[in-house]
Formats: structure tokens, sequence, C-alpha cells
């Protein structure tokens, strides 16, 4: 017999849990630690959490059959730290077939027209880029990186400098992911365990652990207007059911932790992360209790993780259905065209990928028909621009203003100069917002349908055939057939 | 000599002030029509495969005052003749060069056969064509193929072809050919370009600057003669490749503007230079900075307060120490350049540290500026007549070298290179993967601490942490 027995600190009811251990473990009895009686935690809630992190050296099994009774323990709660929120979205309209939205979100940096693409200046730049020139592709909105910035520069710097906004000398938005995506990256130097994250660090090799509170104290220093949860991720196509529902679970709980250690709420909007896997169920699960938390923006996580379209597809899908309607939804990791236009049809709002920058790096333009590998010695005599009719800097012909880049240039110097990065990044950052205008454009006069027809038929030239399957079958689950003319 | 009606082109270079004609440092202005007129003297910003390093097309004409672009051939060939930069579609009259680079349609051109600095190339040069290192390899260039891509691509200004010994010092009887050569290409050259036999619209508009050897004088005495008699009405410039031929440039070509392909190690040099005559020079310092992390720190004439401070100045800080980490003050006190405007020492610091590409673009911006500054700062002293007594300030003012690079710079491409012979040489990138394969055990012990209990049940029960039952 495990007994647990739990006297909460404002006397509202002594809990007693009793549960059945296997007969060959030795049976414990917990006693509760006089410096977490004596704490000032107001709710079980977080009571839970301190028995957890003191019970991080006991026997997993033993940790686990305690982890769901927190979990019951939360639900069970409905007193809640109040979540103040930094941002408004205002809802413009709605497609009357899909479920896309187009909304503006405004966040204390400027207002964001939704749905968006954000790119990704992992180290606080965005690979070569000026400011300026990112402003110039119309950009409101980006990405930096809390691992890579809590490495570097670090937190001390990061305070003492005001703030990544400060220290990149960018004046419009800043969101900054958790850092749990690296428990994915990085997974063979990452454990995770109900405290946190232990890894070695990437540059001594030195042990290190990131706890949901790391993360968010590191956020606050950042002072990105919108900071998202620690939570655990895994990756989707993990065959283990257990660790996927584990998973989902300790997000849930270190949402709570992360509510409780996030210290500006009137200037940061903390956004939570629905986790589970591929599971729908677990992801329904999640939605539940997590929109119970009230945040002012939920993210859709552990995604892009080399799942199916169509299990993607379906956990958007499940997702949006759940969460309400006055909070923006940010699809994590999410980055090649088709696959943003799908989910916004799904409802999503936001999107975030390094995909348009990298790839730009190693010479891929992104276009309407596709991606051009511009390395191909076929371009090596292409004088039209990347793409005809782009109104980024680089394709604009001279005469309007523009610089009047040619394939044939990009060819010529691309990996082999930084420039052609450089150029390249501006025309793929440029390509994907101006997608997204042109999306949020389409729902707001009730024609995302159409957009989407023609989004697809310009990729493969019109021939229905080759449309993948998983794009007909999730449109069709939101009431648009994308086969018809 | 009225430069005007003597040159072919239509390029006019005139001296503004000079207190002499050769050995003297002087004020002009190089005009082209259709482009951007060029105060010297000036350095020339150098490119490679047809951009200035690090900074985007679109950064260089709205943040920089770039005014002339050095490009060399060399970048543009490619394994088939001719590369596709010869294609380029354009309008009658106008630069192919120009239209494949998107270089701004006033910006001054100059073509080389090779770019500056060039990299020495193992395969040696021939009577009819010299050795240059294209991103396929070694090829040759012939002196018709020069020509021909003088011709064809219209660039504003071309340096004629030199056989120009890089590896080791010539010999004596390797300068007599060399001389040979360089004569023979350049009667070649202003031939097929401006020859009289041509019918007027068949000559070339480009200006044509004549080697002059990095050898004695009295070595190209006769190749110096015909430059001045017989190739004068057809030269528009002098391309030199150490200041001291400066010193026996003829009289009757002094009027010429002077290029200085030189490699100046600090801006003392560069003044050194100045005073010698030079008007256009190329500093190739800037980009090395750039990529080495120093923000250059100088301005010509020194402030009249540096000489009290006692000790010389740095001519340049290196960003990577970090002391800078949290240092928010501009690169350079009171710079007005993009970089120093919008960010701070802290934000380099960390960039250099991440080894983002934005580091390089932010220093190549801020010291590309400090050039520009420092030229001007020459030209108006020269227009005072106070170069010699600035020079003398500058020089007690400043610290005499550059100072050291402490950090690794932009990953380096072949074309930067010089091909090194046999293999029994470190490698010049270091693996970046794997770095953490060693320390696997270390983590493992790292994780096994964790998910053990380091005490049995009666430890637990010891500490007040659980009770057995």
């Amino acid at each position: 017999m495990l007994r647990v027995n739990v006297k909460s600190v404002v006397g509202v009811a002594a809990i007693t849990i009793d549960q059945q251990c296997k007969p060959d473990k030795r049976p414990y009895r917990l006693i509760v630690p006089e410096r977490i009686a004596n704490a000032a935690i107001v709710t079980p809630r977080v009571f839970f959490m301190q028995c957890h992190r003191s019970l991080a050296r006991l026997r997993p099994r033993i940790l686990h059959s305690l982890s769901s009774i927190a979990t019951m323990s939360t639900t069970a709660e409905p007193a809640r730290k109040a979540m103040p929120s930094a941002l408004t979205f205002d809802r413009h309209a709605k497609c009357s077939t899909t479920k896309a939205r187009a909304s503006t979100l405004k966040l204390p940096h400027g207002d964001v027209p939704l749905p968006i693409f954000m790119p990704v200046a992992t180290q606080a730049a965005l690979k070569g880029l000026t400011y300026d020139q990112l402003r110039d592709t119309g950009c409101m909105l980006c990405l930096n990186n809390t691992y890579h910035l809590g490495l570097k520069p670090g937190q001390e710097v990061l305070e003492a400098v005001g703030g990544a906004h400060k220290l990149q000398g960018w004046d419009r938005n800043l969101l900054t992911d958790s850092g749990g995506f690296q428990m994915v990256s990085l997974l063979k130097l990452a454990t995770v365990t109900e405290e946190g994250v232990r890894f070695l660090s990437p540059h001594d090799g030195s042990p290190m652990l990131l706890t949901p509170e790391h993360s968010i104290s590191l956020q606050n220093s950042i002072g990105s207007d919108i900071i998202m949860q620690l939570d655990d991720v895994i990756a989707t196509t993990s065959p283990d059911h257990a660790r996927i529902k584990e998973a989902m679970e300790r997000s849930v709980r270190w949402l709570d932790r992360c509510i409780d250690a996030h210290k500006y709420p009137e200037r940061q909007n903390l956004f939570c992360i629905i986790q589970g896997g591929l599971d729908l169920e677990l992801r329904k699960q999640c939605c539940e209790e997590m929109v119970a938390r009230d945040t002012p923006g939920i993210a859709i996580g552990g995604l892009s993780g080399g799942e199916a379209k169509e299990e993607f597809c379906k956990v958007v899908d499940t997702c949006t259905d759940l969460l309400p309607e006055d909070k923006p939804r940010y699809v994590m990791g999410v980055g090649y065209p088709e696959d943003i236009v799908v989910a916004v049809a799904l409802g999503a709002d936001m999107f975030d990928c390094v995909w348009p920058t990298r790839t730009a790096r190693f010479g891929d333009a992104i276009v309407s028909s596709g991606t051009l590998k511009l390395r191909n010695r076929q371009f090596a005599h292409d004088f039209s621009p990347i793409e005809d009719g782009c109104t980024c800097n680089c394709c604009r012909p001279k005469d309007k203003g523009g610089l009047g880049v040619t394939r044939a240039f990009i060819y010529h110097i691309t990996a082999k100069e930084t420039v052609g990065a450089h150029l390249l990044t501006i025309h793929n950052v440029h390509y994907l917002l101006t997608l997204m205008a042109n999306a949020r454009q389409a729902i707001m006069e009730d024609r995302y349908p159409a957009f989407v027809r023609q989004f697809f038929s310009n990729i493969y030239q019109g021939d229905k055939s080759k449309y993948p399957e998983w794009a007909v079958g999730a449109l069709r689950g939101v009431g648009m057939d994308l086969l018809a003319d | 000599m009225d430069p005007e009606t003597s040159t072919p082109s239509e390029m006019t270079f005139s001296v503004l002030s000079s207190a002499a004609p050769v050995l003297a440092p002087r004020v002009g202005k190089l005009a082209i029509p259709g482009r951007q007129a060029i105060s010297t003297p000036h350095f020339i910003p150098l490119t490679t495969r047809g951009a200035v390093s690090h900074i985007a097309h679109d950064v260089m004409r709205k943040e920089t005052a770039i005014n002339s672009l050095y490009i060399g051939l060399e970048d543009f060939i490619e394994k088939k003749h001719p590369a596709p930069l010869y294609k380029t579609p354009v309008a009658p009259g106008e630069s192919p060069l120009r239209r494949f680079i998107c270089a701004p349609d006033d910006m001054p051109m100059i073509l080389a056969p090779r770019r500056f600095p060039a990299i020495p190339c193992p395969p040696t040069n021939t009577e009819t064509s010299i050795a240059v290192l294209t991103s396929v390899g070694f090829r040759q260039l012939s002196a018709h193929q020069w020509v021909e891509a003088v011709q064809n691509l219209r660039p504003d200004i071309a340096i004629g072809l030199a056989d120009i010994v890089t590896a080791q010092p010539p010999g004596i009887r390797r300068r007599g050919k060399m001389v040979d050569r360089t004569h023979a290409f350049t009667r070649d050259a202003l031939e097929q370009l401006y020859g009289s036999s041509l019918a007027e619209d068949k000559k070339s508009k480009t200006a044509y600057f004549a080697p002059i050897l990095p050898l004695e004088n009295a070595q190209q005495s006769l190749y110096l003669e015909d430059l001045e008699t017989e190739f004068r009405d057809r030269l528009s410039g002098l391309a030199l490749y150490e200041s001291t031929s400066l010193s026996f440039i003829p009289k009757d070509i002094g009027d010429l503007p002077r290029l200085l392909l030189s490699e100046p190690p600090t801006p003392h040099d560069i003044l050194r230079e100045i005073s010698l005559g030079a008007d256009l020079l190329t500093v190739p310092l800037i980009g090395t900075c750039s990529n080495a992390g120093i923000a250059l720190a100088f301005t010509f004439p020194s402030p009249s307060n540096t000489e009290e401070r006692g000790e010389p100045q740095p001519l340049g800080i290196d960003l990577w120490p970090s002391e800078y980490a949290k240092d928010t003050s501009p690169f350079l006190q009171g710079c007005e350049c993009y970089a120093c405007r919008h960010h701070h020492r802290a934000y380099l610091n960390h960039l250099l540290a991440a080894k983002e590409m934005t580091a390089w673009v932010l220093l190549q911006l801020h010291n590309h500026y400090i050039m520009d500054q420092f030229f001007a700062g020459v030209r108006d002293s020269i227009q005072r007549g106070t170069f010699e007594e600035d020079i003398h300030a500058f020089n007690r003012a400043y610290a005499p070298t550059l100072p050291n690079q402490t950090g690794a710079g932009p990953r380096l491409r072949g074309h930067y290179l010089a091909p090194r012979q046999g293999t029994d040489h470190p490698k010049r990138m270091q693996k970046v993967y794997g770095r953490l394969d060693g320390l696997s055990d270390k983590f493992n012990e790292s994780q096994s601490s964790v998910a053990t209990p380091d005490t049995d049940a009666e430890g637990l029960e010891r500490h007040g942490f659980a009770e057995k039952v």
C-alpha cells in the first residue's frame, strides 16, 4: 500500500489516497517535509508540485502513480491565479465554409494581422538581415529562441542590457519559445524529469537543468511579447503511448508552474502548449485542462516532428474545435506553405518555422509554384526574377525601385557569399508574409476556399490528380472540396 | 593636356589641388557621365562575386556611401565559355555586368582581370594569357578574352592585363619578360578597343587604366616611354601595384588618375600612399577587420584632444572580448554609421560569439563608414594645405598597428584562400558536429545521479522524506 497523507496548508481537507502497489515493492508512506508545509503555498496544486520535486529522487514508477494524483488534484481545484493578458485579439471575419479566421493581434510592440507567419531569428538575429530589412518585408512579429539566448548571451547580459528588444534593436514584437523543443532536437543529450529537463550544454558539455521556472525567468528577462510555457515535448512519432500521456500530463503541471513563476503577466503574454502526441483523446484532455487555465493565447505543440500530414491535420482540427474562439491559436514549428494554408482552414492563426530562412541559405527560393533549387545548373542562364510579379526588394525590377535580382545571379552567388543568403532570405520571408496577407484578405472577403484552390492549383499546375490526399481530406473535414472547380 | 579630349572614353579626371605633379598629395574629381562622381583620393570598395562582402544590395544603397565597385572578372568565369554573365539580356548600350550583379545605374564599375587581393596561382602566366583562380579551379584568361570581356561587359573603367608574379620575387630574366608581356598586352588591348581602324561606334566607351609593374623604373623604362607617347591618347588612367611606382610616373601622364592596387596594413600606410600621390586606393583592411570582429576607430585629422590623452589611441576595437558583453554604447562614440545608430557593442559581441552573419554585416557598414570619413578628412586636409602636419598628428595620436584578431571570422570559401600544397597541414575548418561525442559518459553519469536515489529506504526515512510502512 502506498499511502499519501497530505494536509493542505489552506486547511481545506486532508487528502488521503491509497493506491495499490505491486507486492514486490516496498511500500512507502509519504511524509510532508516541513519546509513545504511552512512555505506560503496557497493551493494544493502548487503543493503537489512541491511534492513532485521532492519525490524526484524516488523510483520512477512511484512517481508516475503520484503524477496522476497531481493531475486529479488540479482538475478538482477551481481557484487559480488570475491570468492578466497583455494582448487584445480582435476578430474581423470568419470563413463561412472553413474554420479560417482573420483577426488582429494587438501586442505591446504593435499590431499583428492574423493569420501570420513568424520568421525565426534564433539567436537574436535574422540570419544576416538587418532589422530594417526585416521591417521592409512587413514583419511585425518574429521569434527568438529562449534556449539559445539562455546560452548566449545569457540571462545576466539580457538583464543588464534590458531585454532582447534592446539587445537586437528590434522595436516590433518578439515571441520566444520555451526551450522545450530542444528536448526533441537534442533528445540524445536530454532527459526529462518532473523537475525539468537535464541536458548537456552544447558549448562545453557541462550538465544543465532547465525547469519551467528557469524557462519563464529567462523569458521574463528576454522581455518578449509572447512567451511560451515549458512543455514536455516528445516526438509525435514516438511509439511509447505511456510516455506521450506522461508528457501531456506533465505539460499541464508545468503550465501551472509557469503561470506561478511568470513575473510580468501585464506585459508578456504566456501561451500554453497543447500536447498529447497524435492521440486525439489525449489532445482533448489537454485542451480541456489548459483552456481552464485561461492563458492569453494557446499553442498546439509537438507537431512538425515527422508525423504523417493526415495525423497533423486531425490534431489541429480536433484542438481548434475545443479552443475558445476569442484567443489566438499558434501551431508551432509549421512552415511549409501548403501546411500553413491548410492549417489556416482548420482554424489556426500563427505559424513559425526556420525552413524558409534555412532553405534560403542553401539557395532554395519559395515561389507560388513550389520551391526552386536555384543552385541547379538550369538556373545559371535564367535571367528572370526569382518570382515574376513578386514585390519583394529582390524581385522588383530596378525601374520600380527594387534590386532586379535574377535567378542567374542567385545561382552565381549563393552558398559562396553571405550576400546570396541575405537576398534569398529577404525573398522567402517576404513570400510567406505576402502569402499570409493574401490569405487574410481572402478570409475577409469570404473567399478563402477559392484562395486555397488557387494556391494548390499554382503548385501542381492545375493537375488535381497530384493534389496531396492529406490536404484534400483535411479540407473536406472542414466542409471544403479542394478538387471542386 | 586636357584629359577630356585626350581619352577615347567619356571619363574625365580633373586635379583640383596639388603641390607638384608627382610625389605630392592631390585632390581631384573623377567623373563618368551617368555615374556618381568620385572625389579623390578615395578608396575603391572591393567585391567578391559581384557583391561587397556581407553587404546586401539594398543595404548598400540605403545605408552606405559606396560610390564605386572593384570587380574581378575571374569571379564570373565558368567551365564553359561564354559564362552566363555574357548572356545577360540588356537594353542597347547597357552593361551586362551591371545588370548581372544588380549594381545601381549610377555606380561606377571598375573591372579587373583578377579580384583583389588576388590569390596567387600556381600555374604560370603565358605570352598570351594570365593564370586566374575561378570558382571552378585555375584557368588561363587570354588577352583576347580579356579585351572581349571589356568590349561586351562595358565596365566604366577597365584595368589592363599585367604579367605579375605573385608567388616569389621574380628573377632578372622573368622581370624582363614581365615588362615585354605587359607591354604587348597593353598595346594590343588599346588597339583592339580604340584602334583607328575601328568605326567610331565600335570603339569602346570604357576608360582604360594601364598597369605599371611593381618593378624598378629602369626595368620598365621602355614601357613607360611608350605609355607617355604612343599610348598616351588612349589611356584614361594608371593602375599601380606598389606605392614606390608613384615616384617615377612620367610627367606627361602625371595628370592621369592613379589607382594604387596595394594592401596598406594600417591607415598610416594609406596616408603615406596618398601623400605620394595616389588617387584611388584599394583598402582590403576594411574587410579583414570586419571578418576579425574589429570595429575601426580612427578619424582624420585626429581629434584635437587625442594627443592630450598621452597614450596612443587604438586604431580599432576588437569586439570579441566579453568585457563588451553588457556594453550598450555604440561601436565608436559619436559615429553616425548605420550600425552605431541602431546597435551597440553588447549586440555585436553577442553576434560574434553566436557566429551570426549579421555581425559581419554591421561591422562592414561601420568600417566602410569610418573609411569614408577618413578619406573625406584627407581631402579636406589636402585642400587646406595642412596634410603634412595632420599626418604627423595622426601618427602620434594613434597606435602604429591595428589590434590583433582574437576570435574566429566567418567561414572562408575557396576563393578567399590560397591553395596549399601537399596533405600534411591541419584542417582549415574544424569539425563542428560531434563535439559532444566524448561526453556521453559524463552525460550518463549526470543522468544516473538524477534518476536513482543515492540512498536506500532507510536513508530516505532518516532524511524524513518518507517512512516505511
